[in-house]
């Protein structure tokens, strides 16, 4: 396969699985803004969001307002915003339709709709229900457009290229949300385990869909360090870092075992997933949580550029 | 290196027993140099396998058995991609602090001949590595590798008495020469590809970790006289082969007539 192809195909499913991140992130924040509790603090949930799709110092470039109408003007419209859906649909659509014939025609044409459909979406529309709107719909597009690739896809290099971007995506996504959770969002002047910070927490939680999860998985209240571990080490948790990386090991070894040679990207992936499989919550948390995910975030950059050196250029 | 590993360990009793406990240490981790695609434990009988970790984080697997049956066959089937690291463990899982790998065992109690000529080897600690290897490349030379003449009971001591022995023997008179000492040490059980590709034999091998200040835990094979490469596969650690053995069980009633095992190891690439 042409570096090229494989190029395109790893940046088509990687900004579907970006937009996906996006309308997740917008989810929450406005969940979190819809929380009265949220008023008595100055905590600014939209700009959290921003932090967590880390666009916070593009946005803060513009001169505009975090308000809600600005900040999901940007995530989700803006063009001037390389990471905003729109863009990353744009995206998706332009690296899909340069492999086209690499791709089925569930695959193209789940890509193409959603493109054109996103024009029906109004930009002016802020309303709960045109944001949930809309947000339901990206969600969608990245369900058709990964289970039509899933369902219809040659197990063959095309595809292990395609789930190489949306793991890696994925991973920094969780990665990033968990961060911002940490650092960002809780206010210094809200005690941990107070109210709003189990707000949020379940907050961050639905934004990965892992709320249900997690009342199966521990049978317990909401603790930061059981969610931690949910979400970076159980790798029956489809989101977490563990998961990702267990896949992303999979799918590298596919394409060793197909091209009958391997190289850096798979030790990388490989060193990761066996860290995160050794790993324990206690030692991550005296470590210091947001530097575990600094550095996994780091790492995370690292293999995309070890796949990109190695296979996309 | 692709390694393929086939290991099967078959009872057979002349009389069945009315119950069996097994704990297996059968699984490897992935560490740094180690990736463990694929592993798969079987057990003939229908049986709950109950997967724990142990004190030094290996992987433990148990089950039970109540029902008469005349034999048991536990097998385990896997593929691991290994590379060199010139015998250097990182990445694995740590769980216990040094100075409990100084413990002596039954196993590997140093009698004062051990402890004699382990003095010979004594080096500062920037030397340390230097004199590990001496007494790897002296204790290869000078010890008979033999099967038959012990077993799995025999101590250091008395295998360095009787100058031979197998691996396990090896790994123990290097690990209590080691302790001897100062130095850390500790026992690995795996499985072992040699160059030439191919190799079935009824054990699977032993060797010894020692700590090195500066590169950590480092691999000693005192039986073949080298450090660690990219033909082993690192399975279980232990302070001797009782902590790492394994297969270890126990019954109630029964006799056991016969246990064999039967350990298959390939380079996958040689295969092709």
């Amino acid at each position: 396969m042409l570096s090229r192809t494989a190029d395109n195909l790893f940046w088509m499913s990687r900004y579907v699985e970006r937009a996906e991140s996006i309308a997740r992130i917008l989810h929450a924040a406005s969940r979190m803004a819809a929380v009265p509790i949220a008023e008595d603090t100055d905590s600014n949930e939209w700009q959290s969001a921003l932090a967590a799709a880390a666009c916070d110092q593009a946005f803060a470039a513009t001169g505009q307002e975090a308000t809600a109408e600005n900040v999901f003007e940007y995530l989700a419209f803006s063009e001037d915003n390389p990471s905003s859906v729109r863009n990353c649909l744009r995206m998706a659509r332009t690296n899909a339709r340069a492999v086209r014939t690499a791709l089925t025609t569930d695959t193209w044409e789940a890509i193409n709709s959603a493109w054109l459909e996103l024009h029906r979406y109004r930009t002016d529309d802020v309303s709960p229900s045109g944001l949930n709107r809309f947000i339901a719909w990206v969600k969608e597009t990245s369900l058709r457009v990964d289970g039509a690739a899933y369902r219809t896809m040659l197990r063959h290099d095309a595809y292990w290229f395609s789930r190489l971007g949306v793991y890696l995506e994925r991973a920094d996504n969780t990665a990033r949300i968990l961060d911002v959770k940490y650092h960002v969002l809780l206010p210094p002047s809200v005690h941990v385990g107070g109210g709003l910070d189990f707000f949020q927490w379940s907050t961050i939680l639905r934004s990965v869909s892992a709320l249900t999860a997690y009342h199966w998985v521990y049978r317990d209240k909401l603790q930061p360090w059981l969610i931690a571990d949910l979400l970076i080490l159980r790798e029956e948790m489809p989101r977490s870092l563990a998961s990702c990386y267990a896949n992303l090991t999979m799918f590298l070894d596919e394409l060793a075992r197909d091209y009958g040679r391997q190289g850096e990207s798979q030790r990388h992936a490989r060193r990761i997933c066996a860290q995160l499989r050794n790993a324990r919550t206690d030692d991550i948390f005296q470590g210091g949580l947001h530097e575990f995910l600094t550095e996994f975030i780091t790492e995370n950059n690292r293999l995309g550029a070890l796949i990109a050196d190695q296979y996309l250029i | 290196m692709r390694i393929q590993v086939r290991h099967d360990t078959v009872y057979a009793y002349a009389t069945p027993p009315k119950y069996v406990i097994q704990k297996l240490r059968l699984s490897p981790r992935s560490h740094e140099g180690q990736h463990v695609r694929r592993w798969r434990i079987e057990v003939d009988k229908d049986c709950r396998l109950i997967e724990t970790a142990d004190a030094f984080g290996n992987v433990v697997h148990s089950f039970t058995l109540h029902d008469h049956f005349e034999a048991l066959t536990i097998s385990v089937e896997g593929e691991v991609e290994t590379e060199e690291t010139a015998g250097v463990v990182r990445g694995a899982v740590e769980r216990l602090p040094l100075a409990l790998y100084l413990r002596e065992t039954d196993l590997t109690e140093p009698n004062e001949a051990i402890a004699d000529y382990a003095r010979k080897f004594r080096r500062d600690d920037s030397e340390r590595l230097a004199g590990l290897h001496d007494m790897l490349a002296d204790l290869h030379a000078h010890i008979r590798y033999d099967t038959g003449r012990t077993d799995s009971g025999t101590t250091a001591s008395d295998a360095f008495e009787l100058g031979h022995g197998v691996c396990q023997d090896f790994a123990h008179i290097f690990i209590a020469a080691a302790r001897s000492l100062a130095i850390p040490a500790r026992y690995v059980g795996g499985y072992l590809v040699q160059s030439n590709g191919t190799v079935s034999s009824d054990a699977g091998h032993a060797w010894a970790e020692a700590h090195v200040p500066d590169l950590g835990w480092v691999g000693f094979d005192p039986s073949n006289g080298v450090c660690v490469t990219e033909g082993y596969v690192r399975v279980a650690i232990g302070l001797d082969y009782l902590g790492a053995a394994p297969v270890r069980g126990a019954q109630a009633g029964g006799q056991t007539e016969s246990l064999a095992v039967n350990v298959h190891t390939a380079d996958m690439a040689v295969q092709q």
